[in-house]
C-alpha cells in the first residue's frame, strides 16, 4: 500500500511539475510528455517527422497546436473525466474545422496554400487533419503510393474510374491525385495549374500548339472529349467515335454515319467511323495539324 | 483500398503505421522518435502475359521480375540535416529514385530519375515497313506475311532542384526536369484508313523558380515556369510500297511557354482574408513547317507559323467570418487565352477549298459568391451563386471572300453564359452521425450561332456550346453505427437537358449521371479489421442526329441512347493471425457495361446501314469489361526489424470490346488492297502472381 501511494504521489508530482522533466521529442514538450510518453500510443512518433526536427527553430511544441490546455492539465474532480486539450484533432473532435486548420495555417499559409481559404475543401468542412496524419512517421497522403486511400474516402466516383481498363497510371503508383490537383488551391477543380489545359500540358506538351490547323475544342478544354480519371475507351475518351464526334459534328457526308460495324474489309469511309480508331482512322491529327496541303488534309486533321 | 502488389505495400504500410521495434532496447523513446529506413528485396513471377493490366506496370509479359525498393531516411539531430533516398521498383522497367539532402530550416537539394512505360495493350500484325521511322511504306497483299508488332512508349525523366530559406520571411525554390519520350503508338495514314504508327521521339523540359514571402498577415508567391517541347520528328512520309498514294503526315512542332505569376493572400483581420493571383503566359510555336516532297504550298502559306498564344489570369477573392455563425466568400476570375498567330491563307488562293488560319481567343470570366450560416441546431446552411461568361472570338476582317463560315464544320457561338445556384445543408447530428445534402441548378445559354459551311452543319447544338439546364443533387451520410462498425452512404444524381429548336434539333438532347456508394468498416476483433465498398455509377445520354443519303444508306433521323454502367465491389481484410504472422486480403471486382442502341428511322430511299460492295454495317452490341483482382499476403516477422512477406495475386480481365472487330467477331483488317494489317486484343487475361520479399528496417 505504501508503495502504491508513493507511486501515485510520484506520478502526480511528475505530471504536475513537468518543468522538472526533460523534453522527449519536441522542444518544450515536457509539460505534455510527462504523461503522454512512450507508452501512449504513437504520440512520440512525431519525432520522426519534420515537425520533430528540434534543430530547426521553427518547429512547434505540443501546445503550439493543441493550445495551453490548462483545464486538461488539472486533475479532474472525483467522478469526472479529464477535460480535453484546447484543440484536438481526433475524428470526434469538438474543435471547429476552421480552428483546426488555422492551427496549421499559422505556419503553413504561404506557398501553394495561399488560396486555401477560397478552396472547395476549406469551405466544405475539410480540415488539414481530415487528410493529414501529423504524428505519423510517414503521412500516407503525402506518398503517391498511398495517397489515393485518403482522397477516395470522399471521392467515390474517381475510385471506381481509376480501375477502368483505360486510366492514368494511378493504380500502378506512377501518378497520384496531386500530380494534377493542388488540393489546397483555389482554382476551379483545384488543379496544379491555372486551367485544365495548362495542367494537361505539363505532360502532354505536344498538344499545346498553336498549330497551323487548330481544333477549337482542343484549345478550349481537354475535358470536353477526355475523362482523365478513367474510362473503357482508348485514350481516355468520354465516348466512342462516331458518337463523340457527333456531339458537335453534323454533316451531309460520312461524318453523320450511324454507329455500326462492317462485316468485312472495306475502304468506305461511311463504314469506318466506328471500328478501329473510328473517325480517327483517317482524322489522325485530331489535336491539331501542321499540314499545308490541300483542304481535305489541312482543315480536317488528316495530315 | 485496392493496391497492386507491386506497389511496395509492405514497406509503405509498415512505415505509415509507425511500426516500432526494439533496435535499441535501452532507449524506447529513440525508437519512437528517430527516422527509420527500410530495404525490401525479393522476386516475383507472373505465369501469363497481361497485355491490358500490364499497360503501365512494366510487367506485361509472363516471367520473373526482381523486386527491389529502399527508403533510406536519416537525420542528424544536432544540425537537423536530413538525407532521404527513396528508390522504388528498381527491379522493374518502371524504376524511379529520388535523393533529398536538406538542412531543415536552411536549404535543400534533390535529384530524381523516373521511368514510365506504356505498353500498348493491342498486338499489331502488319506488313507495314519502317515502323519506328519517319518513312513508312504500306505493302500491297503480295508483299508477304505479317509480322507481330508491340507498340509502346517510354518516358524517362531526370530532375533536380534546390531550395533555400532566406531571412525576413523569404524562401526560394528552383527545380528543373527533362523528360524524353520515345516509342510508337497506333496512328493512321490519314489519306486513307490504313495503318501507320506514329514515331515518338520528343523531349519536354520544365523549369520552375519560386520566391515565397510568408508573414503572419501577408503571404506572397512569385515565380516563373518555363516549359519547352522539342520534337525530333516533324513529319512522316508514307506511301504504298510502289510509291503510289504518298501522304505526308505532320507531327507536333517544337513549342515553348514562359509564365510569370504572382499569388498572394493578406489577412485583413483575424476573420477576413483577401487573396489574388496574376499570371501571364507567352507561348510560341515557330518551327519550320514541314512540306512533303512534291507538295507545293500556296504562295501565301507561311514557312514558319510564328504562332503565339498569350494567356492572362487575374483572380481576386475575399473570405470573411462576419459573425460567429456566418461566413461568406466572393471571388472574381478572368482567364484570357488569346491566340495572336498571324492570319495566313494556308491553302488557296481559290475558294471554296481554301484554308486560312483562324486564331481563336477564349476569354472566361467567373464570379462566385457563397455564404454559410450555422444555425443554433448545428446545421450549416450554404448558399452559393456562380456566374461564368465565356467569350470565343475568331478574327473579324475576314480576308477570305468565301468567309470563315465556309471553312467551319461546326456552328460557332461567340458568347456562352452559365449561372449556377447552389444550396447545401450539413449537420453533425451527433458524434456518430454526420450528413449533408447538396442541390445545384445551372442554366447555360448564349448568343446566336454563326453558321457553318453547309446547312447540315448548322442543324446541331455543339455539346460545349449548347444551351443546357443541369440539376444535381448529392446526399452523404457518415454513420458510426457502433464502436466497431462505421458506414458511409453516398448518393448523387445529375440530370442535363440540352436546348434544341426546330431550326437546330440535333446533338445531345438530355443526359443523366447517377452514383450510389456504400462503404463499411468493421473491427472484428482487436487485431482484425474488415472493410468493404460497393459503388454503382451510371451515365446516360440521348443523342439525335440526321444522316443524308450516304454510302448507300438512306436519309435518316438517328437517336442513340448511350449508357455507361459501372459496378465496383471491394472487400479487404487485415489481421494478425499469430504474434509473428500478419495476413492481408483484398478483392476487387468491377464490371462496366457500355450500351450503344441507336434507332435509325429512314426518311428516304436506301438501306439502314451503308453498303459497299459485299460489305455492310451492323448494329453495335453492348460492351462488357470485367475485372477481378484477388490479392493475398502473409507477413512473417523473422525478427523485430525484419520480415518475410509472401504475396499472391490473381487477375482476371475479360472484354468483348468490338473496337477492333468486324461484325462477326473476327479481327478488323485494314483496307482491301493493302497488306491487311490487323490490330488484335486478348479478350481474356488470366494471370497469377507469386512473390516473396525480405524486408529489413533500421534506424
Amino acid at each position: 500500500m505504501t508503495k502504491l501511494f508513493c507511486a501515485a504521489f510520484l506520478t502526480a508530482l511528475l505530471c504536475g511539475n513537468a518543468s522538472a522533466q526533460e523534453d522527449k521529442v519536441l522542444n518544450g514538450d515536457a509539460k505534455c510528455t510527462a504523461c503522454h510518453d512512450e507508452n501512449d500510443g504513437g504520440v512520440l512518433l512525431i519525432g520522426k517527422t519534420k515537425h520533430g526536427t528540434r534543430a530547426d527553430s521553427r518547429t512547434p511544441t505540443c501546445t503550439s497546436c493543441h493550445g495551453e490546455s490548462d483545464t486538461h492539465m488539472k486533475k479532474p474532480a472525483a467522478g469526472e473525466s479529464r477535460a480535453k486539450p484546447d484543440v484536438t484533432f481526433s475524428k470526434n473532435s469538438k474543435t471547429a474545422y476552421e480552428t483546426r486548420s488555422q492551427v496549421c495555417l499559422t505556419c503553413h499559409q504561404g506557398g501553394s496554400r495561399v488560396d486555401w481559404n477560397m478552396s472547395a475543401h476549406s469551405n466544405r468542412d475539410v480540415a488539414c487533419n481530415s487528410c493529414h496524419r501529423v504524428h505519423a512517421a510517414n503521412d500516407p497522403v503525402r506518398d503517391k503510393w498511398t495517397q489515393t486511400d485518403t482522397c477516395f474516402a470522399c471521392h467515390k466516383e474517381q475510385r471506381a474510374q481509376i480501375n477502368r481498363p483505360v486510366h492514368h497510371p494511378i493504380v500502378e503508383g506512377k501518378m497520384a491525385c496531386s500530380s494534377c490537383h493542388n488540393v489546397h488551391g483555389g482554382t476551379p477543380k483545384q488543379l496544379v495549374r491555372d486551367t485544365v489545359n495548362e495542367t494537361c500540358f505539363t505532360c502532354h506538351m505536344e498538344k499545346r500548339g498553336p498549330f497551323v490547323n487548330n481544333h477549337p475544342p482542343v484549345q478550349d478544354n481537354c475535358a470536353i472529349c477526355h475523362e482523365p480519371h478513367g474510362t473503357t475507351i482508348s485514350n481516355l475518351l468520354k465516348q466512342r467515335p462516331p458518337f463523340l464526334c457527333q456531339e458537335c459534328h453534323s454533316s451531309s457526308s460520312h461524318p453523320s454515319q450511324a454507329g455500326s460495324l462492317p462485316n468485312g474489309r472495306t475502304t468506305s469511309t461511311s463504314l469506318l467511323g466506328t471500328v478501329g480508331r473510328g473517325c480517327l482512322n483517317c482524322h489522325i491529327n485530331i489535336h491539331g495539324s501542321n499540314s499545308t496541303e490541300n483542304k481535305a488534309t489541312a482543315g480536317r486533321f488528316r495530315r | 483500398m485496392m493496391k497492386p502488389i507491386f506497389k511496395l505495400t509492405a514497406l509503405s504500410a509498415a512505415l505509415a503505421s509507425g511500426a516500432v521495434w526494439a533496435a535499441d532496447e535501452e532507449d524506447p523513446v529513440k525508437e519512437l522518435t528517430k527516422p527509420e529506413s527500410s530495404v525490401s528485396v525479393g522476386a516475383g513471377y507472373w505465369n501469363r502475359d497481361r497485355p491490358r493490366l500490364g499497360t503501365y506496370d512494366g510487367m506485361r509479359e509472363k516471367g520473373a521480375y526482381g523486386l527491389l525498393d529502399a527508403l533510406i531516411n536519416t537525420r542528424d539531430d544536432r544540425t537537423g540535416t536530413w538525407f532521404k533516398l527513396d528508390a522504388r521498383n528498381l527491379g522493374l522497367d518502371t524504376r524511379e529514385i529520388r535523393a533529398d539532402w536538406e538542412r531543415q530550416g536552411n536549404f535543400g537539394v534533390f535529384m530524381e530519375y523516373n521511368r514510365t512505360v506504356r505498353d500498348e495493350p493491342y498486338t499489331v500484325f502488319t506488313g507495314v515497313q519502317g515502323i519506328g521511322s519517319t518513312t513508312q511504306r504500306v505493302p500491297t497483299p503480295s508483299a508477304g506475311s505479317l509480322g507481330e508488332l508491340h507498340l509502346g512508349t517510354v518516358r524517362e525523366a531526370f530532375g533536380a532542384g534546390f531550395s533555400k530559406i532566406l531571412s525576413g520571411g523569404y524562401d526560394f525554390r528552383l527545380s528543373a526536369k527533362s523528360e524524353d519520350k520515345t516509342g510508337d503508338r497506333l496512328w493512321g495514314r490519314g489519306g486513307a484508313a490504313e495503318f501507320a504508327a506514329e514515331p515518338i521521339d520528343s523531349n519536354i523540359r520544365i523549369v520552375e523558380a519560386v520566391l515565397n514571402y510568408t508573414k503572419q498577415a501577408l503571404q506572397l508567391q512569385g515565380g516563373y515556369i518555363g516549359s519547352l517541347y522539342t520534337n525530333h520528328n516533324s513529319m512522316v512520309d508514307t506511301a504504298l510500297s510502289s510509291g503510289a498514294s504518298p501522304f505526308f503526315l505532320s507531327l507536333p512542332l517544337d513549342n515553348q511557354a514562359h509564365q510569370l505569376y504572382v499569388n498572394g493572400g493578406y489577412n485583413l483581420s483575424k476573420d477576413t482574408r483577401a487573396t489574388f493571383k496574376l499570371s501571364y503566359t507567352h507561348a510560341t510555336q515557330n518551327e519550320q513547317i514541314p512540306v512533303g516532297t512534291g507538295i507545293v504550298p500556296a504562295s501565301t502559306a507561311p514557312t514558319h507559323l510564328n504562332g503565339v498564344l498569350d494567356n492572362t489570369l487575374m483572380q481576386v477573392g475575399i473570405t470573411q467570418r462576419a459573425t460567429r455563425d456566418f461566413t461568406w466568400l466572393a471571388s472574381l476570375r478572368s482567364y484570357d487565352s488569346d491566340e495572336k498567330t498571324p492570319q495566313y491563307r494556308v491553302v488557296g488562293p481559290a475558294c471554296p477549298g481554301c484554308v486560312d488560319t483562324t486564331p481563336l481567343r477564349i476569354k472566361t470570366q467567373t464570379g462566385k459568391v457563397e455564404g454559410t450560416y450555422r444555425t443554433p441546431q448545428s446545421v450549416s446552411l450554404t448558399g452559393g451563386l456562380d456566374l461564368v461568361k465565356t467569350e470565343r472570338n475568331i478574327p473579324v476582317g475576314d480576308p477570305n471572300p468565301a468567309g470563315f463560315d465556309n471553312q467551319r464544320y461546326v456552328p460557332f457561338r461567340s458568347e456562352v453564359n452559365e449561372t449556377t445556384l447552389r444550396l447545401e445543408a450539413r449537420r453533425s447530428l451527433n458524434e456518430a452521425l454526420n450528413g449533408r445534402v447538396q442541390y445545384a441548378h445551372s442554366k447555360r445559354d448564349g448568343s446566336d450561332f454563326s453558321r457553318g459551311n453547309e446547312p447540315q452543319v448548322d442543324l446541331i447544338n455543339p455539346v460545349y456550346l449548347a444551351d443546357r439546364d443541369r440539376d444535381k443533387i448529392k446526399f452523404v451520410l457518415d454513420w458510426a453505427v457502433s464502436q466497431p462498425l462505421t458506414l458511409t452512404f453516398n448518393v448523387e444524381y445529375a440530370k442535363d437537358k440540352y436546348g434544341t429548336s426546330d431550326a437546330r434539333p440535333y446533338g445531345l438532347t438530355d443526359g443523366s449521371a447517377a452514383l450510389f456508394s456504400l462503404d463499411a468498416a468493421y473491427a472484428v476483433a482487436e487485431n482484425w479489421q474488415v472493410t468493404a465498398f460497393y459503388t454503382r455509377d451510371q451515365t446516360k445520354a440521348t443523342q439525335l442526329g440526321q444522316r443524308n443519303a450516304n454510302g448507300g444508306a438512306g436519309e435518316a433521323v438517328k437517336e442513340a441512347d448511350l449508357q455507361d454502367i459501372g459496378d465496383t465491389f471491394g472487400v479487404g481484410l487485415r489481421g494478425q493471425l499469430m504474434p509473428k504472422v500478419k495476413l492481408g486480403a483484398d478483392l476487387l471486382y468491377q464490371k462496366n457495361v457500355n450500351k450503344y442502341p441507336e434507332s435509325i428511322a429512314l426518311t428516304g430511299p436506301g438501306t439502314v446501314f451503308p453498303v459497299s460492295g459485299a460489305v455492310t454495317g451492323a448494329p453495335l452490341p453492348d460492351i462488357t469489361n470485367t475485372l477481378t483482382r484477388l490479392k493475398l499476403n502473409a507477413t512473417y516477422a523473422m525478427q523485430k526489424n525484419s520480415e518475410l512477406r509472401f504475396e499472391y495475386m490473381h487477375e482476371l480481365w475479360k472484354t468483348n470490346d468490338w473496337s477492333w472487330m468486324f461484325a462477326d467477331g473476327t479481327p478488323f483488317t485494314y483496307g482491301t488492297t493493302t497488306d491487311g494489317t490487323q490490330v488484335v486484343q486478348a479478350p481474356k487475361q488470366n494471370a497469377d502472381w507469386f512473390g516473396v520479399r525480405y524486408i529489413y528496417r533500421f534506424q
